[in-house]
């Protein structure tokens, strides 16, 4: 069993969702133009103090010992947020007896220079262990000096510092404490640009990263450069070497990080304009070395950071233990979280096409290790910055508007008739009837970039909500389609236009993000190896319906080519042009597809013989109905039209072709388990999935030939060749374990061989979605 | 350890059914048996959330002399997703008689008990790296349904188990859903939203 998540229940003063627990993880909302500064929103309560302790023993005198009474509203919620008062591991405020409730730790205390570099070091790693996803209280607020400038709120940043009040002169910090404090400063503000920049975007307090403050304001109104002169000035006064005197090694290391760390506040900054963006990172990554090189001159300060100040930043909560990232991990987070911005900063300077964009999203969503929620948000804020393109109508251009009417620009520059009695011309009504479903599919088309922007776990559960609500719009598009029918009917130009185009673009997106979903479930290991036949024989299903779709559009791209040519005028030819480029763009999608229905069959037919061999552990399940496990499998898909799940029976009839997996050896039964060996002896049986396998790698060398600028990758060119090229190495081990199979297969079974299935994440599968099956000799 | 075997030591045990009269005999034990795995201790008032309103979803493993050695913990309520939803809470056996099926009985009673009064589906989470609990369940036929990024304070993530025990349970829908008030955008049914907060 492992640790509750109960923190931010207890610690948040967001009041307790009316569905009662659990709801505290609701997406922060990001439609609220300014970024919500939690800091500011914490307003101290006043405190009052009542004594109750008469009215509470007349209470419960009215109970026996032990008897319990429940309150109607007394949620698990809160039963989770309940402490119990003078138990140490519960009660932060409980002291061991001679224990006092404060450190002794001197914030005026001379440092050493190693010892400055020590704190900065260990400061740096509990900032990233923040990133990752801890909060403060556990990880930079257990820090005596940063708790020295945020405590007591100081009015001015000239009160910031490591004592309050008057103090003498013989105690006035030296230079070496100066420098820690401007390197703090500038640290705090670091994490309120980190906070306001993330929860300006959707993200899930728990899972990605702690806003809270606890009533610390982390110099919201104090503008950046402030910072970055205090840091100027530190390095100013540590070259200048009149005041100090220190070892040119340890100083020009100190100088290295306040310089790190000005670099690093340019960079979070959030006015930062968007154009010259990836000039912020790269000095970062070359700062960063030098710090990870000097980082052994450090010297650690133990009492410098200490868990007792957790006692006055929540006293609701129980003291947790600090968490200790290690400088290795903290140092390859941090450069993770430098790299990602600095690929994200490419983003503005893509194609501007919603495809290119789609694929730089996915990309970047798929990077290993994943992007840690400050990237993924300064991407999103990127992405949603502003476009000069409409999103949905560029991506629908593409796939089903080849040199279409319906698009022609001519269409929107009709005006309607004075009298609003007379009917409008069709080529306004075409253009209205599409700025109206522009309209529409805006909310759907927005929900579907957040969701390719949350980290992995979240991106599965949430493509499969995008998917419904891109079905809800599919039936939309079903009656504008109708409507555009007849409007093309008036203007007789019918074989000019495909058939029901806008339910085909809805419908293609739906079932691209169909298969991401099922593989995604690959991915992070939701299936067990006795559920990989059906997931794929499913996954083959729905990329083949994708591709039916496809060849539909295809041959309506074929057909308005020829009639473009066939009209000799230069517009039409130049037009054609334009046809047969896009109709790379389809073929590019019917590679992918088709790659995706292949290798998806192949794998679903190994995974049907190797449960009929009992290669696969198949548990006894004695709860709950086969029938039951389809339907939760399928839940997300269940209620969309037109229906993509078939019956229990029909998917058994590809699951188990042969009957039962486990076999009475009496021939009453059509296929005896000897009969099933034998036939699986016969190299024939194997050849249906040899042949899908060498179609797969087919699919995908013509994927590879048509290249990232038919696929509309070009901004992602390498992880785009990477997808591919892992999906054709997937091919070929399936290819092998097939073969491996066949040399082992007798008429008493396989013998001598066992399956591996390679775990998910580890860098153990060629492509994480698809899983094949190792054949290992024993 | 073949299924007899395990059979023959379980049955050493007694297994029974938590009462509320029995509080200050057994909520102790069932503490410090499942604080033990925990680096933070729940507070008394999240077992007796548990044990006053299901304390008959409750089941405890006894030894001869009426020492705890496994208990397992559940509620059973209607769930906003539509179906009437068992959750099992906690679950641990002592160390020392782990892997002799105690858990496996102990869940088994407390689904059967669930399923004697209607449920449609149970739930739970545990980490991603907990073998011996995955295997437990997956063995009873739970299925993963989801994976939770940072579930657990610790960071660690979990796996969402699912069983379904009456067909139709993955139909059912939020009223709001039906009513087609569903607002687009607010993801309603998101994970985030149905799930406890703490995990077994
Ligand atoms: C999980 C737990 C309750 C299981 O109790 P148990 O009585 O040992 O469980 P069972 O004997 O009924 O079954 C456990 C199964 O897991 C297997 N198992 C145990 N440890 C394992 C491991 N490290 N790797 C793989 N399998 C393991 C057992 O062999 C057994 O399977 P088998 O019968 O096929 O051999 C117990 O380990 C425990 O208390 N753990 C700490 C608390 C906890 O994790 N609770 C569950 C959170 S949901």
């Amino acid at each position: 069993m492992a640790e509750p998540q109960l923190g931010h229940a207890a610690t948040s003063n967001n009041v307790v969702p009316v569905d009662g627990p659990g709801s505290s993880k609701e997406a922060s909302s990001a439609s609220i133009g300014l970024p919500l500064r939690q800091a500011m929103k914490q307003p101290v309560a006043e405190i009052k103090i009542h004594d109750i302790t008469d009215k509470f023993t007349r209470a419960c005198s009215a109970l026996e010992v032990g008897q319990l009474v429940k309150d109607e509203y007394f949620t698990l919620f809160e039963s989770i947020g309940a402490l119990e008062i003078m138990d140490p591991k519960m009660d932060s405020g409980f002291l061991q007896p001679g224990e006092a409730s404060e450190d002794d730790y001197d914030t005026l205390g001379a440092l050493l220079p190693e010892e400055l570099i020590g704190i900065m070091d260990q400061l740096l790693c509990y900032e990233m262990a923040w990133h990752t996803g801890y909060p403060l209280s556990q990880t930079l607020f257990t820090s005596v000096y940063i708790d020295k400038l945020l405590w007591p709120e100081p009015k001015v940043l000239e009160q910031a510092q490591f004592y309050r009040g008057e103090i003498t002169d013989d105690k006035r910090p030296g230079v070496l404490l100066e420098v820690l404090r401007a390197y703090c400063l500038a640290l705090v503000k670091c994490c309120d640009f980190a906070i306001a920049r993330i929860t300006s975007r959707d993200y899930f307090e728990e899972e990605d990263f702690c806003t809270h403050t606890y009533n610390r304001v982390l110099f919201v109104q104090v503008p950046m450069n402030v910072f970055q002169r205090e840091l100027d000035a530190s390095v100013e006064r540590l070259q200048d070497g009149t005041e100090v005197e220190i070892n040119p090694i340890l100083r020009d290391a100190i100088v290295a990080r306040l310089q790190f760390r000005k670099d690093f506040l340019t960079a979070l900054d959030l006015d930062v304009p968007i154009d010259h963006l990836e000039a912020h990172w790269q000095p970062l990554l070359d700062g960063l070395t030098t710090i990870t090189t000097t980082q052994q001159l450090g010297k650690t300060v133990p009492g410098s950071f200490s868990l007792k100040i957790q006692r006055r930043l929540a006293s609701t909560v129980p003291p947790r233990p600090i968490v200790e990232l290690d400088s290795a991990d903290a140092f390859s987070k941090l450069k993770q979280l430098i790299t990602d911005c600095k690929e994200a900063t490419r983003f503005p300077s893509l194609p501007p096409d919603p495809i290119e964009y789609q694929n730089f999203l996915w990309a970047f969503a798929s990077r290993t290790p994943t992007p840690l929620p400050y990237s993924r948000s300064y991407l999103a804020n990127l992405l949603f910055h502003e476009s000069s393109i409409s999103i949905p109508l560029a991506d629908m251009r593409y796939l089903v508007f080849p040199a279409s009417p319906i698009l022609d620009p001519t269409n929107w520059t009709l005006s309607p008739p004075r009298n609003p009695m007379l009917p409008k011309p069709p080529r306004l009504q075409l253009a209205i009837l599409i700025d109206d479903f522009i309209d529409r599919a805006g909310q759907p088309y927005l929900e579907f970039w957040t969701a390719l922007g949350q980290n992995r776990c979240r991106l599965r559960r949430m493509l499969n909500h995008v998917i419904s609500a891109w079905d809800q719009l599919q039936s939309d598009a079903g009656v504008v389609d109708e409507d555009l029918k007849n409007v093309i009917g008036q203007m007789n130009a019918e074989g000019q236009v495909l058939d029901y185009p806008l339910t085909t673009w809805v419908y293609h997106k739906k079932l691209w993000m169909m298969e991401k979903a099922v593989l995604l479930g690959f991915e992070q290991d939701i299936y067990l190896p006795d559920e990989y036949a059906g997931m794929y024989l499913f996954l083959n299903n729905v990329s083949r319906k994708r591709k039916d779709l496809l060849l539909t559009v295809k041959s309506d791209f074929n057909n308005r080519l020829s009639q473009l040519r066939s009209n000799k005028s230069a517009s039409g030819l130049q037009k054609a042009k334009e046809v047969q480029d896009g109709l790379l763009y389809i073929d590019s999608l019917l590679a992918e597809t088709t790659a995706t229905l292949e290798l998806g069959l192949a794998l679903g037919k190994f995974y049907v013989a190797l449960l009929y061999l009992d290669l696969i552990p198949r548990p006894k399940r004695p709860f709950g109905s086969e029938q039951c496990r389809y339907e939760l499998r399928m839940k997300n898909f269940l209620n969309l039209h037109p229906s993509e799940v078939t019956e229990f029976s029909e998917f058994n009839n590809h699951t188990k072709p042969f009957g039962p997996y486990e076999k009475p050896d009496t021939d009453e039964v059509d296929y005896t388990k000897d009969k099933i060996f034998k036939w699986m002896a016969n190299p024939t049986f194997w050849s249906g999935m040899e042949e899908h396998v060498r179609r797969a790698k087919e699919a995908c060398s013509l994927l590879r030939k048509l290249g990232p600028q038919a696929a509309h990758a070009v901004g992602v060119r390498e992880a785009w060749d990477k997808e591919v090229q892992s999906t054709m190495a997937s091919c070929v081990a399936l290819g092998v374990a097939v073969l491996g199979l066949k040399l082992a297969a007798g008429a008493e079974g396989p013998r001598g061989i066992t399956i591996e299935f390679p775990t998910g994440g580890q860098g153990k599968r060629y492509h994480e979605g698809w899983v094949v099956g190792k054949v290992i000799k024993v | 350890m073949s299924e007899q075997g395990a059979e023959l030591k379980a049955e050493e045990l007694q297994y029974v059914q938590y009462q509320a009269d029995k509080e200050e005999t057994y909520l102790p034990a069932i503490r410090q048996l499942i604080s033990r795995d925990l680096s933070e201790p729940y507070s008394i008032y999240v077992y007796r959330y548990f044990l006053y309103q299901w304390g008959d979803l409750c089941y405890m493993a006894l030894d001869s002399s009426n020492a705890l050695i496994g208990v397992v913990v559940c509620k059973l309520e209607p769930h906003r997703s539509g179906t009437f939803r068992g959750y099992i809470a906690m679950l641990a056996v002592q160390e020392p008689h782990r892997g002799k099926g105690i858990a496996t009985k102990l869940v088994c009673m407390a689904i059967d008990a669930m399923a004697a009064r209607d449920a449609d589906e149970i739930v739970l989470e545990t980490e991603v790296t907990n073998t011996a609990s995955l295997k437990l369940y997956e063995r009873l036929g739970f299925l993963r349904s989801k994976r939770l990024h940072r579930y657990y304070l610790n960071g660690n993530t979990a796996f969402r188990l699912v069983l379904h025990l009456k067909p139709g349970t993955a139909l059912k829908r939020p009223i709001a859903v039906e009513l087609g008030i569903d607002q687009p955008g607010q993801y309603q049914g998101y994970p985030s939203a149905s799930h406890d907060p703490m995990g077994p």
